[in-house]
């Protein structure tokens, strides 16, 4: 296999990058449930493209199983189960967030700001995918924010998720071969059993209080 | 160490292991439990005693070097064991222990046939011993403070196991959290010993003090006082120990006073003698003043007790003043560069460790041989017990007298070494502090006199006279290995007072190896009958000499009587009650009126109350029903603890605003501090 071209592949990695960013911003504003996890499959999926290209350009094997484990764990797994969480117990399909849309959008670009500062030191590293260490900075802080700003406990878990999306895009995009397999597993097999976990938590919580609002579970405090 | 004490040291630590899986394992048959467990215990005891003494007689301790127990996977832990002289002299004590407790326990455990599970006890004992053992011969600071944490622990499990108590259970949780605070202490001091090493090795920290800095020394220093300072049960953290040590089961108790607060005059031995080079002065004046009045208080709060075990444990506060007394003046030494006076204080500590280990314990043995007996640990329930329990009365008179340094037991040999530095130290500078010494020595002599009070009340009011209930009526012997286990202390007890120049020789290669000094030559005089202070200006004694002449006084009444009483006539009658209708048990001289003369000349400490309530029908003098209560105020809970603890409750109050039960506010939490974390990196 020959390699691919080193601007190619940066700029393939930067765009992919800069689409997972736009589609993190969409799910900030983006009002609909369904329409969220769709995005997030969206998201999983150009991950999955950057550790593809990353795998292609160091012809590293175990790269491209993160790629396909991505796809087969977030991209269909994952909506899969979430979507039929929704369907079963029928929430609302409308997220009502904290804040509004536009305040929301003014703090993500804080946010992003704020995550391109702290990549600074590194971005000048002449190395492949070093300009999306602040890409993976700002999914991680809007991620956290997203979870913040909404209330019901199945979308804290759509907001997870991106959170780990920018995690392991960190992952695979800085180290270049990926991490060690074991610890890539590892992370992996932690998001699906937390999501296990939290789907049934969410089950319950609405059984118990007949809200998936988890601000109702400080009626839990002694 | 040569090839036969290593080889003994490890048959007594694979004897402890063997003792706790065998008790557990046969924890369903509690004769065999008991058996294998204390049997084992003892078995371990022997072989260590035999190691230790052979190295320290044969100076093979000095010349040892440290081995690993087994490999570590991890990296920075190793567990290697270091069986140097001051570790010997430390494992000896806990050895010699092991042998008579586990001996008495074999007869004492049979108390709780059918009631606690016997497995458990002797499990948890053998635990207990085998990570003292390893305490004292840890050659690494994270193994040291894994076994340390170990014997914490399983200290906590003996102390609470008679759990179905509320007062057990309290007791059980004050000593686990002062041991805590204690053992986080230790921590933050090896953490800094480790900046300055590098390494967590023993051997690496050995004379570091002098590459420190002043304020981390000083900050090494204080935070090892009060870490081991916990543990050794030193004024004013000594609550812990009146608690826990009388709810513990009889032999666990003996243990705990006799080895577990000695793990802390270990640690201090170590660090301030092995690790930290020459102190500057204040240490020694901290640990001397710290000493004398943990005796002092000790002995005094001892004294206005009549729970025979709380009373027991007081005296451990005021030996181990006695000790610090020894190890303040031997640092004290050290920093005016008086190296052999330095010795001889640090022999005197060191030899009130080993004594009060051996009388300490058998104290304790001989209230658990009562507590066993009467099922009471008051001493207003007791009396007359010495017609009913002959051999316990005789071996707790023993220890009594040792306990009060009288001539010619142990105490007496050790407090007279502490007299001997304390008074030899005015002379050693001009500065107004050498007023230090002769005061503290006033102090010792006060807190002599004061423990022999206590032991006249101990014994008078719990074993002679008549009985004061019913319990002590019925009281029986105690079986006869409960009696044995006595028995080896008592002969502890007296050849270390007949014979201390003989023992003195086992500690010269530990003063050797801390001040550089061999002393026992010059402290023995006339081919070991008499033991000198050291020094010209310093005083000589013989015990044996004082037993002799005490042996040659016994005939003297009788030659009298056979010259001058032979003929005069016998009578024998009642005993002259004030003309009422004979002598009740309620007549007799009670604790609580002992011990009044001195509740009140030191009524400002103890700020007695009393309450007294009567009733009566035409006149005060026919009083129908009465009541009296009388308390005595414990000081450092109510003017200490008290008001601490009110800070920290009132203080986690304020806190729980945090605990605001919405998932949001937490996430928040987080999210503010990974911002803050982020622009930190900036």
């Amino acid at each position: 296999m020959n390699p691919i071209q080193p601007e190619l592949a940066s700029q393939l990695i930067t765009l992919l990058a800069a689409g997972m960013l736009v589609i993190q911003l969409l799910m900030v504003v983006q009002a609909m449930l369904l329409t969220n996890i769709r995005l997030f499959a969206i998201q999983s999926l150009l991950l999955a493209g950057i550790a593809a290209v990353m795998a292609y350009n160091h012809n590293a094997s175990h790269v491209y199983m993160i790629a396909v484990l991505t796809i087969i764990g977030k991209v269909i797994f994952l909506p899969w189960l979430l979507n039929r969480l929704v369907q079963r117990i029928q929430i609302h399909q409308e997220i009502e967030p904290l804040l509004n849309a536009p305040t929301s959008m003014l703090i993500c670009g804080g946010l992003t700001l704020l995550g391109y500062v702290v990549a600074r030191p590194f971005t000048s590293l002449d190395r492949l995918g070093n300009n999306t260490l602040a890409i993976a900075l700002t999914l991680l802080l809007t991620g956290f924010f997203l979870m913040i700003n909404r209330r019901k406990a199945l979308t804290q878990v759509l907001a997870l998720l991106t959170v780990e999306n920018g995690v392991m895009l960190a992952a695979v995009a800085l180290t270049s071969y990926g991490m060690p397999m074991v610890v890539e597993l590892g992370i992996f097999f932690d998001v699906l059993v937390a999501v296990m976990v939290l789907g049934i938590l969410v089950y319950r919580i609405r059984e118990n209080f007949d809200s998936m609002d988890t601000s109702k579970l400080n009626q839990l405090k002694g | 160490m040569n090839e036969l004490s290593t080889t003994l040291l490890t048959c007594a630590l694979w004897a402890y292991v063997a003792g706790m899986v065998g008790a557990l394992v046969f924890q369903r048959a509690e004769r065999l439990a008991n058996g294998i467990g204390f049997g084992l215990a003892a078995v371990g005891g022997c072989c260590g005693v035999l190691s230790c003494a052979s190295a320290l007689a044969t100076g093979a301790a000095t010349a040892s070097r440290s081995f690993e127990l087994f490999p570590s996977l991890i990296p920075y832990v190793r567990f290697s064991i270091h069986a140097d002289a001051l570790g010997c002299f430390f494992g000896m004590i806990v050895s010699l222990l092991s042998v008579a407790l586990s001996v008495f326990s074999l007869g004492y455990a049979r108390g709780y046939y059918g009631r606690k599970n016997v497995g458990v006890l002797g499990a948890l004992f053998n635990v207990l011993l085998l990570t003292t053992t390893l305490v004292f011969l840890a050659d690494h600071a994270f193994f040291f403070l894994i076994a340390w944490e170990i014997m914490a622990l399983s200290a906590y499990c003996l102390v609470s196991f008679e759990h179905e108590h509320e007062e057990t259970r309290s007791a059980g949780v004050l000593y686990f959290v002062m041991s805590h605070i204690g053992t986080c202490c230790i921590i933050l001091g090896f953490l800094l010993l480790f900046q300055a090493s590098g390494s967590y090795g023993f051997d690496s920290f050995h004379a570091l003090g002098d590459k420190l800095s002043v304020g981390q020394r000083n900050a090494v220093f204080l935070l090892f006082l009060f870490g081991f300072g916990v543990k050794a049960g030193m004024v004013p953290v000594h609550i812990w120990l009146p608690a826990a040590h009388p709810v513990a089961p009889s032999n666990v108790s003996a243990l705990m006073s006799g080895v577990l607060i000695k793990t802390g005059i270990y640690g201090m031995t170590r660090v301030f003698f092995d690790f930290m080079g020459t102190p500057p002065n204040w240490w020694g004046v901290t640990v001397l003043a710290i000493g004398t009045i943990s005796a002092v208080l000790g002995v005094l709060f001892a004294l206005m007790e009549h729970d025979l075990k709380r009373l027991l444990a007081y005296h451990s506060i005021e030996n181990i003043g006695i000790i610090l007394m020894g190890m303040g003046a031997a640092l004290m030494f050290l920093h005016s560069g008086h190296s052999m006076l330095a010795s001889l204080a640090l022999i005197a500590a060191l030899y009130h460790t080993i004594n009060h280990a051996s009388f300490k314990a058998l104290l304790f043995l001989g209230a658990g041989a009562v507590l066993h007996a009467t099922h009471t640990r008051n001493m207003e329930e007791m009396g007359g017990l010495a017609k009913r329990m002959r051999w316990t009365a005789l071996f707790f008179l023993v220890g009594a007298v040792a306990i009060s340094a009288l001539p010619p037991l142990n105490g007496f040999v050790s407090e007279w070494l502490t007299y001997q530095s304390l008074l030899q130290g005015f002379g050693t500078t001009t500065s107004l502090i050498r007023l230090m010494f002769p005061l503290s020595g006033a102090m010792l002599a006060l807190t002599g006199a004061l423990a022999a009070a206590c032991f006249v009340k101990a014994f008078g009011i719990a074993f002679l006279a008549q009985p004061r209930s019913e319990h002590a009526r019925h009281a029986h012997e105690a079986p006869f290995t409960m009696l044995l286990g006595q028995g080896i202390l008592v002969a502890a007890c007296v050849w270390l007072g007949l014979f201390p120049t003989v023992f003195l020789k086992l500690l010269d290669p530990v003063t050797q190896q801390l001040t550089g000094q061999q002393l026992s030559q010059q402290l023995s005089l006339a081919g070991g009958l008499v033991l000198s202070g050291g020094s010209a200006q310093g005083g000589t004694v013989s015990t044996l000499g004082i037993t002799l002449m005490l042996l040659c006084l016994l005939p003297v009444p009788l030659v009298l009587w056979v010259l001058f009483a032979r003929r005069s006539r016998t009578r024998i009658g009642p005993t002259w009650d004030c003309g009422l209708r004979g002598l009740t048990p309620q007549m007799e001289y009670t604790a609580t009126g002992f011990s009044k003369p001195l509740r009140m000349i030191f009524k400002a400490l103890f700020r007695p109350r009393r309450e007294v309530q009567r009733e009566y029908d035409f006149s005060p003098y026919f009083t129908t029903t009465l009541r009296f209560e009388s308390h005595v105020e414990e000081m450092f809970q109510t003017r200490i603890y008290r008001p601490l603890r009110w800070l920290v409750l009132r203080a986690s109050r304020r806190l729980r605003a945090l605990q605001a039960g919405s998932l949001q506010a937490y996430l928040i939490y987080i999210f503010i501090t990974l911002l803050l974390l982020l622009m930190f990196a900036l």
